[in-house]
């Protein structure tokens, strides 16, 4: 390749912009354009390097340039296709910079402007191309270049991260909605494990479900195991909505809940805690993409959306994963709260009914004992009476109390189970001697005296628990018949630790399949000199020494029996602590 | 002779329905006590036959609230089918639970009121009178 000739001063050229067709002339044009460059800044897009390699009457241009010693910058879209030429290219002393997809290809020196005016073709020349040395449009050329080449990294990185198969991380913004539309479908339906969603308001939800994403949800979760997980705001549409299609999916048969697709309800559109008025999705905490809204009345997604930010950077997406993770749980624990409040208002409730009960008796009969001198003892009989239930009552809620603020606090000693049992059978044998009721009470103990069952627990509470558990079986046994109730105590060995059953059997009325489920919470039953709470308290004393309760009929029809378990404690332990 | 029974038709007329039988006996008594004649049940089912096969008219109604098998809304919307102008006063020892089903049964409130337990015999005859003479 010859020297070109001289070039007259440039005051003196035509400023012209001009197409030029045929691939001839555009080589001709290119010849040209490098003998009047000394710099030249180009902009190529995936398909631009293999060029001067693969098509033949431009390989002269690469060594034209290298022996004029031409500066080269270049932009370009470097891909696993394209990496061998851009190494080439490095080595004949190219500069290149890499931007992501980048498509235009144009070429800016000094004086003069190139390029092309149709789509690349992979090893094809060039068949048409734009001219122009009008120094405006030069200069607009070279800014547009400029701007190119700071945005994009270094080639070396680039094919650093090819080579070592790092997917490239980023972060870009796109302001295209029917781009957008496009890339979240394709993001949820390309989820493999994990689909992540926060929804900023109804509206939102509703306009996701028109476009087919809750839908495209619930099967990835159904068909393909992805965990789906979902925080929004709620309404009646939306539930009834989430019926649907739910009920729609179950219509061949399926089994419910077999798959993980879980909705939690928040409320983020307040005033104060605008954290989201964004769509956060984070598919397989790898790619993550946030979306707002500009409009948020408008029904179509598109017309609602305004730009979304991309990333699949690590430390991005896991930002999001983080605050999903965080709102998750208060939604959660704010669910939590609200059944416990609820729980809460109803014992009050029924706690303080039961405790005016008595106390209207008590205030009522002791006002009408001055003007009724002649029921005096009655009135007097019942005034205990009442007085006593009342302090049942009232016992009985203070344990409760303590047992749900977890102070129950039980002051654990060494004893003997079968004294304590053997104590408390008396004091009931006592009871119904005087209530004169046809009611046997039979302990048996068979123990070797070197194997006494020696539990530490806290005494008064599990004379409290064994109290309880006969006295009801006291209760639901004397309606007339001849009542037994067998009290046993026995050891038994478990996996970790040996322990004692003790269980309760009488042979009275049974318990009655309606309550059955709800037998151990708080006023399940209320019987006139029961309070209701028994169950209860002696479920969570015995559960609080780390035993069980539990209570069945009987299999032989008649009456049921009440067992619970405690840790025996094992001497040998005792010493070595 | 003829005097008392003339007295005896005077007297207003309580009917007193409450699960508790000592509340029953109590309130009975109470009112008895201070000039008034009382029909007491402790079923209200049982209140509500007697009410439709005696006819009887009672000035007032004392109902307890909180009743297994009908509670004493229940109790009083069948009674006000057959007398729809009886009044009534409901005993009630649940705290807000349930003023707010009240102001919803009955949005005027109009023959209609009721009064928390426990309360003093004394404050109960008082407040009976009250109802009983406001309530023409």
């Amino acid at each position: 390749m010859t020297h070109s000739s001289s070039q007259p001063p440039t005051s003196a050229i035509r400023e012209k912009t001009e197409i030029l067709y045929g691939t001839e002339n555009v080589l001709g044009s290119l010849l040209e354009f490098l003998s009047k460059a000394k710099r030249i800044d180009s902009c190529g897009d995936s398909k631009s390097l293999s060029l001067v390699f693969e098509v033949d009457m431009y390989n002269k241009l690469l060594i034209d340039i290298k022996n004029r010693g031409i500066k080269v910058r270049q932009v370009t879209d470097i891909t696993k296709e394209n990496i061998r030429y851009c190494k080439e290219l490095l080595k004949f002393g190219y500069e290149i910079r890499h931007l992501d997809d980048i498509k235009t290809n144009f070429s800016v020196s000094e004086t003069e402007y190139l390029a092309t005016a149709a789509a690349l073709r992979e090893a094809q020349p060039i068949p048409q191309i734009i001219y122009s040395n009008v120094k405006d449009i030069v200069e607009q050329q070279r800014y547009v270049f400029e701007s190119f080449w700071n945005r994009a990294i270094p080639a070396e990185t680039r094919i650093n991260e090819i080579e070592k198969g790092i997917e490239l991380e980023k972060t870009h913004v796109i302001q295209d909605q029917q781009s957008i539309k496009k890339l979240f479908v394709d993001m949820v339906k390309s989820a493999q494990h994990e689909v992540l969603l926060i929804l900023p308001t109804v509206n939102a939800f509703l306009r996701e479900h028109r476009i087919g994403v809750i839908q495209l949800l619930l099967k990835a979760a159904k068909e393909h195991s992805v965990n789906v997980r979902i925080l929004t705001p709620t309404n009646d549409v939306i539930d009834d909505l989430l019926r649907n299609v739910k009920i729609l999916s179950y219509q061949e048969g399926e089994r419910k809940k077999d798959f993980d697709f879980d909705l939690r309800s928040i409320n983020l559109s307040s005033e104060e805690t605008a954290v989201s008025t964004v769509t956060i999705v984070v598919i397989d905490k790898k790619e993550s993409l946030v979306f707002e809204k500009t409009d948020d009345t408008k029904e179509n997604f598109i017309e609602a959306v305004g730009s979304a930010t991309y990333s699949n950077s690590k430390p991005t997406v896991m930002s999001y994963v983080s605050i999903f993770k965080n709102l998750w749980k208060q939604a959660d624990l704010y669910e939590q709260l609200k059944s416990h409040d609820k729980m809460q208002k109803e014992f009050i409730n029924i706690a303080s009914h039961e405790m005016k009960t008595p106390t209207q008796a008590i205030i009522g009969y002791a006002d009408l004992i001055k003007k009724h001198p002649e029921k005096r003892d009655d009135m007097m009989q019942a005034i205990s009476r009442n007085a006593v239930r009342l302090q049942r009552l009232t016992n009985d809620i203070l344990d409760v109390t303590r047992i749900d603020s977890n102070t129950l606090n039980p002051l654990k000693e060494l004893f003997n189970l079968d004294d304590l049992i053997a104590n408390v059978i008396q004091d009931n044998v006592g009871y119904i001697e005087k209530e004169n009721l046809s009611v046997k009470l039979l302990y048996n103990i068979k123990r070797d005296i070197n194997e006494p069952l020696s539990v530490d627990a806290d005494r008064d509470r599990i004379a409290q628990v064994i109290s309880n558990l006969l006295n009801n079986a006291i209760k639901f046994t004397s309606k007339g018949m001849d009542g037994v109730i067998f009290v046993s105590a026995e050891r038994k060995k478990n996996s970790n630790q040996e322990e004692v059953i003790v269980s309760i059997k009488d042979t009275g009325e049974g318990i009655n399949p309606e309550i059955q489920p709800r037998l151990f919470t708080k006023f399940a039953t209320r019987s006139f000199s029961g309070t209701g709470l028994g169950l209860y308290i002696s479920k969570s004393i015995v559960e609080a020494h780390g035993g069980k309760m539990w209570a069945e009929n009987n299999p032989e029809g008649n009456g049921a029996t009440f067992t619970f378990t405690l840790p025996l404690s094992r001497k040998e332990d005792d010493r070595q602590l | 002779m003829a005097k008392e029974k003339e007295k005896e038709k005077e007297k207003k007329k309580i009917l007193v329905v409450d699960d508790e039988p000592d509340n029953t006996s109590i309130f009975s008594m109470g009112l008895e006590d201070g000039g008034f004649k009382v029909d007491a049940f402790t079923d209200p089912l049982l209140a509500l036959s007697r009410f439709k096969s005696l006819h009887k008219k009672y000035d007032l109604l004392i109902l307890d609230i909180k009743m297994p098998d009908m509670n004493g809304f229940e109790l009083f919307e069948e009674i006000r089918k057959i007398d729809n102008k009886v009044k009534a006063c409901f005993l009630t020892a649940f705290g807000e639970g349930y003023t707010e089903e009240f102001g919803r049964r009955f949005p005027s409130s109009i023959n209609v009121s009721f009064v928390r337990k426990p309360i003093r015999i004394d404050d109960l005859v008082r407040k009976v009178n009250e109802l009983v003479i406001t309530y023409r």
